[in-house]
């Protein structure tokens, strides 16, 4: 179809005083992503014309990037569970367990100083802890019948708990082997791109597929839209949510790994807030909190309009107490915007 | 007198001792004399318990207080809350100590409590953090905020050779204490270094992760940026995570408050330049010499601050320096 071409007659919407639009157009219009990426898309073009000698010249993509890269894979995770229409509100905590304990396995291992053996002993350690609290959680939520909320609220305190009592409630010297400081936390790939991005990006990619093209994606969408109607069909419901809930912690264990990598401690007191940002990010993409509606694309996006904003504004000079007024309105408008066209879908 | 005392601290001292010498005719209060107050039993209530700058404070009241052969029995909350630090203020109060040393981790919830326990008979005086209602309390010992936020602005104008952009990065707005480094810091950066141009106050909330954005955003904006003041310790390590990752680290200079153990260590691999360092010992002695001498009737300082010190990598191995770093267990 060309772009002069009428648009169909049976489209009742599409009346012929209307300027006729490209289907293109109204494809990607239609698309779930498209109205928060023009959001962020809009706010990248203003702070550019704003401050064009520094947003996205010598405050780069990457830096933007790297600084969202453990936000993200957290991002990742909590897409999954608030499709299935739950909610993890333990994984800042989830992920200072991991790391405390990762940590615990490096001081009496060499430290500061220590080998790739020990880097490769921590990190299965940090997934491990994060995978078996996650499942856990996933157990009693499925088989337990304990409502999420409940669950990871008493999850992200048990955990937090946990690793004070490990520690003291200090974070402990020694924590990371310079290494893996080295590498993953400061290291390029080529010279080039964060290693922490590429990580984050990796993880991205794949469960965006997972969660787009496999049979694995298609059942948390329907478990999220009808449990029961998804049980009737013949899917393990519960199993599948251990199986949610497990991966978000898995993916908490990593995010755990890539903290130690770039910030070298484990920050016991400084993750109490991760949860109400990373869901933040994810509503803000577009997923519904009812379940059964959201994207790992959306979650990308919806991570990024924080970080842009934030930076953006901190450039531009802008008051601190004026930043928050900022970045609240603007998270509201874009979920209004988004709602605002899935009702004219919906009634169209 | 003790020996070796830092120098603030011993004046400080010394003019108690002064005070106690003019208005008591015992001999009782200095020197470590244990006369008149054996049978007093003292209380101490922190903050944080796990917090080094408590456990300073704490095991050098213990040491005093076994110095005046009184028995002082130690708590803290778990966390920086109220929920949890009450609940300890009601069961001390059922013991009925002589004296009650308390870091209150707010200016007013606590307030009936404490009311409580000093009408009950107990002297309180307040450590560290203090309440707004100032009936409560015999004496209240914290260092001077102002006072530390100016040192911080002198060394770090110092290190940054008089010139540049500096920013402070705190952590979060109406905290008394933070309030008022910044406010001594602005004030010093204003008066006394015309070169330094001063950029407006940002907070992290407590996030290095939002610290270090912040600290590249700053950096972009500002490339003359040559110091930062950051609030706490989370908010170093992200802004040192942040400089190393838009390697300006060594080149913009990091001024941090406290000397906890990670921050020593954080200064000798160069990630802080300043750390200011409170004295939270001498608060802790203070706290129970103040407190003794209410229940012994005699003369009793209404406020007292403590000194300030600033260390570097070029003082840090100074014994007169080193006292001052905090301890993670007595």
């Amino acid at each position: 179809m060309t772009a002069q071409a009428p648009a169909p007659v049976k489209d009742r919407q599409e009346t012929t005083r209307r300027p006729p639009v490209p289907s293109w157009l109204r494809r990607l219009a239609a698309a779930n992503e498209a109205w928060t990426f023009g959001v962020l898309a809009l706010l990248v073009a203003f702070f550019t014309a704003a401050r064009p000698s520094t947003f996205l010249t010598r405050y780069d993509i990457t830096q933007i990037a790297t600084n969202a890269a453990i936000y993200l894979v957290l991002g990742v995770g909590m897409t999954y569970v608030i499709i299935v229409a739950g909610i993890d509100l333990s994984v800042g905590s989830v992920l200072v367990l991991s790391a405390v304990l990762s940590a615990e396995y490096t001081i009496h291992h060499g430290g500061a100083k220590s080998g790739w053996g020990t880097i490769a002993v921590s990190t299965l350690i940090a997934l491990a802890t994060g995978l078996l609290w996650g499942a856990l959680q996933g157990w009693l939520v499925a088989k337990a019948r304990v409502p999420p909320l409940i669950v990871t609220l008493g999850g992200f305190g048990a955990a937090l708990g946990a690793a004070q009592i490990i520690t003291g409630g200090q974070d402990p010297a020694g924590a990371v082997s310079g290494k893996l400081q080295r590498s993953i936390g400061f290291g390029k790939l080529f010279g080039q791109i964060p290693w922490l991005v590429v990580i984050a990006f990796g993880a991205t990619l794949v469960f965006g597929l997972v969660l787009a093209f496999t049979r694995f994606g298609r059942y948390t969408y329907a478990i999220g839209s009808n449990p029961e109607a998804a049980r009737r069909v013949g899917i393990n419901v519960d199993a599948h949510l251990v199986k949610v809930y497990a991966l978000v912690g898995l993916l908490s264990g990593l995010g755990s790994v890539m903290w130690l990598a770039y910030f070298g401690t484990t920050s016991i007191a400084g993750h109490s807030t991760d949860n109400l940002k990373v869901i933040t990010a994810v509503v803000l993409g577009g997923a519904s909190l009812f379940g059964g509606r959201g994207s790992v694309l959306g979650t990308v996006i919806g991570v990024f309009i924080p970080a842009v904003l934030s930076t953006g504004l901190i450039i531009m000079g802008v008051q601190q107490y004026w930043q928050d007024v900022a970045i609240g309105v603007v998270l509201v408008a874009a979920v209004y915007l988004d709602q605002f066209r899935r009702r004219g879908r919906d009634h169209g | 007198m003790r020996p070796t005392n830092p120098t603030g601290r011993s004046t400080a001292f010394a003019g108690f001792c002064a005070v106690l010498a003019l208005t008591a005719a015992t001999t009782a209060g200095c020197g470590g004399d244990s006369g008149g107050s054996g049978s007093k039993s003292l209380d101490l209530i922190t903050g944080v318990k796990s917090d080094p700058f408590y456990i300073t404070m704490t095991c050098a009241a213990q040491q005093e207080a076994k110095k005046r052969g009184v028995k002082l029995t130690v708590n803290g909350s778990a966390q920086w809350d109220v929920a949890v630090q009450r609940p300890i203020i009601d069961s001390v109060a059922a013991t009925h100590p002589g004296g009650l040393l308390i870091s209150p981790v707010d200016t007013a919830a606590l307030t009936p409590s404490l009311q409580q326990i000093q009408n009950a008979g107990t002297k309180v005086v307040l450590v560290d953090t203090e309440v707004s209602d100032a009936s409560i309390g015999v004496s209240r010992i914290s260092s001077d905020n102002e006072a530390g936020g100016r040192t911080a602005a002198k060394s770090l104008a110092q290190l940054m050779g008089d010139k540049g952009s500096a920013i402070v990065i705190s952590v979060k707005p109406g905290v008394s204490t933070t309030d008022a480094r910044i406010k001594g810091f602005n004030e010093e950066m204003k008066a006394n270094h015309p070169g330094i141009t001063l950029l407006p106050v940002l907070y992290d909330n407590d996030l290095p992760a939002t610290a270090a954005s912040q600290i590249q955003s700053t950096l972009a904006a500002h490339p003359d940026l040559g110091g930062v003041f950051a609030g706490n310790t989370n908010t170093a390590q992200g802004i040192s995570t942040g400089l190393q990752a838009a390697g300006k680290q060594g080149k913009v200079k990091v001024a941090a408050f406290d000397a906890e153990p990670d921050e020593i260590t954080a200064l000798t691999n160069g990630t802080l330049d300043v750390l200011v360092a409170q004295d939270p010992g001498a608060i802790g002695r203070q706290g129970v010499d103040q407190a003794l001498a209410a229940i012994d009737k005699k003369k009793v300082t209404a406020h007292i601050g403590t000194d300030m010190v600033a260390i570097t990598k070029a003082n840090m191995d100074q014994p007169d320096i080193k006292k001052f770093f905090y301890q993670a267990a007595c």
